[in-house]
């Protein structure tokens, strides 16, 4: 899974779509990092938690 | 050979400019529409076959070939002799140690200095003199913008798409310099470099923009050095304090002083390199504080080793002025030097 | 009058590479971090690593860092991802 941060969102999109994947999906979370708290850091790693469940997981669902 | 560039008609050259900056194909300013007559001229003079491949940028698998680069080179206003040069400034930044991807898309905002060397300056008309690091002559200003379109048009290195440069500086435009080597006793460039003297040389850095010293005070070969080092110093504390090739453009006025002591350049890369360096506890003046930690002791050099500068003798005749240009970002991309048509420790043909 | 006028653009197609497929779960998984380095990065890795752990049973959490945060990743981490189930990267800073 890839993260961006929201700063990053369209290098990242041209980067898929000249690598080849003009579809791949990554997750988004705030920017920057660098210069982010402990906080805000945490707060950032739960967003893309959240983005975990649909971009790395793909449950099989039975009939 | 035929070309193999996909072409377009238009009725006239007003029609050519809109259809080339609407496809995102400029650097904002007018080009040369680049006809099959023009291209095949650049590539007939070099005696490059257009399929020519020049390199592959590997992060991305983009091919560079001669055709592509000499369409970017007409665009930009070269004539067919000065696409030699270009083409090997490209091959120095297509070296690995250039890291070209990353010094061209970072948020950083470096250009690429291209220092010309050798008898070929004479033939371009590429003076080194008056305005050396603004628009000195027709051959820097060319040269300088083919490697900017080529980059915008072949790596697709466009602002908020690749390029991420925040600020970038105005050498994103052109950044070509060509070395006074007439007017001085030093070695040039790329003697130092380790070429001979004879064969015509491109060095290629990722630089920030030029940094303008003034001291026209003294004669001391150590005070005006320190001039020099002291700018270096701000550089490391105000903007990156990583070590690299660093540039120094030295004038006439300030170059005849250092002449007249007898200092070398390699003199003056071992004066530097004492010289150049700051405590990581600096930063702290300067609202860096944060980034300090425990390490307030720690000194950090601008250059690892001597040789890690660049000398470069150019400027007007006049004026106690020199000029410092950092790099990108320490040593993460390294300086290359690569002469041009000439293959330097070949062996002999079997 | 009319001009015919060369495209500068690199007109080749890139090579197309297969999407790998996701993971039915992560439980008792071995995920990799691929980082940039830079600064926030090890305090936002640290509660991805626990978050990943907690909510999703992750068994293993390993961190790569790259030597160099604006080249690609150096190639011994990618000989090793080959062996994690699955990987987090990015961009920014």
């Amino acid at each position: 899974m890839a993260v961006m941060t929201t700063r990053f969102v369209s290098a990242a999109e041209l980067m898929a779509r000249v690598l080849g994947f003009a579809d791949y999906k990554f997750a988004i979370i705030p920017h920057p990092i660098s210069s982010a708290s402990g906080d805000a850091l945490r707060d950032a790693a739960a967003v893309a938690i959240d983005q975990v469940r649909t971009l790395l997981v793909h449950p099989t669902v039975t009939a | 050979m035929p070309l193999a560039a996909k072409t377009y008609p238009v009725p006239d050259i007003a029609a050519a400019q809109e259809l080339y900056h609407a496809n995102g194909w400029t650097d904002g300013l007018p080009i040369v529409p680049p006809t099959e007559h023009a291209v095949a001229a650049c590539l007939n003079w070099a005696m490059t076959p257009p399929d020519q491949l020049l390199g592959i940028e590997p992060v991305r698998a983009v091919p560079i070939t001669a055709e592509k680069l000499a369409i970017n080179a007409v665009m930009a206003g070269c004539l067919p002799m000065h696409f030699p040069v270009v083409v090997t400034a490209v091959t120095a930044m297509l070296q690995p140690e250039f890291l070209l991807h990353g010094a061209t898309s970072s948020t950083g905002g470096c250009a690429v200095l291209i220092v010309l060397n050798g008898p070929i300056r004479r033939e371009l008309g590429a003076a080194g003199t008056f305005n050396a690091l603004g628009n000195a002559d027709r051959a820097t200003a060319v040269i300088g913008r083919a490697i900017r379109l080529a980059l915008i048009n072949i790596l697709e290195v466009r602002p908020g798409g690749i390029d991420r440069s925040t600020l970038g500086h105005p050498g994103k435009f052109s950044y070509c310099i060509a070395e006074d080597e007439e007017d001085t006793t030093w070695n040039p460039l790329h003697v130092q470099r380790g070429l001979p003297p004879e064969v015509s040389a491109v060095t290629v850095l990722a630089a920030g923009a030029p940094r303008q010293i003034m001291n026209e005070w003294t004669t001391d070969p150590e005070e005006i050095l320190e001039t020099f080092a002291a700018e270096m110093r701000a550089n490391m504390r105000h903007y990156s304090i990583w070590a690299g090739n660093y540039a120094l453009i030295i004038p006439k006025q300030l170059r005849e002083h250092l002449q007249a002591a007898g200092w070398s350049k390699t003199d003056i890369a071992t004066f530097i390199h004492v010289r150049a360096r700051v405590r990581r506890g600096e930063w702290a003046e300067v609202g860096k504080r944060a980034v300090v930690r425990d390490q307030a002791d720690t000194e950090y050099a601008a250059l690892e080793s001597p040789d890690r500068l660049l000398i470069v003798a150019a400027g007007g005749p006049a004026g106690g002025f020199g000029a410092v240009i950092p790099p990108w970002l320490g040593n993460k991309s390294i300086a290359v030097t690569l002469p041009i048509g000439a293959c330097v420790d070949c062996g002999p043909p079997a | 009058m009319v001009l015919r006028v060369l495209d500068p653009s690199n007109e080749t197609t890139p090579p197309l590479g297969v999407l790998a497929p996701r993971v039915a779960s992560l439980a008792g998984a071995t995920v990799g971090f691929i980082s940039n380095g830079k600064e926030g990065t090890h305090g936002f890795f640290a509660h991805l690593d626990r978050m990943l752990r907690e909510e999703f049973g992750v068994a293993e959490v390993i961190r790569r860092t790259k030597s160099n945060y604006s080249a690609p990743a150096d190639a011994h981490i990618v000989d090793e991802l080959r062996r994690w189930q699955a990987v987090v990267t990015g961009i920014g800073d």
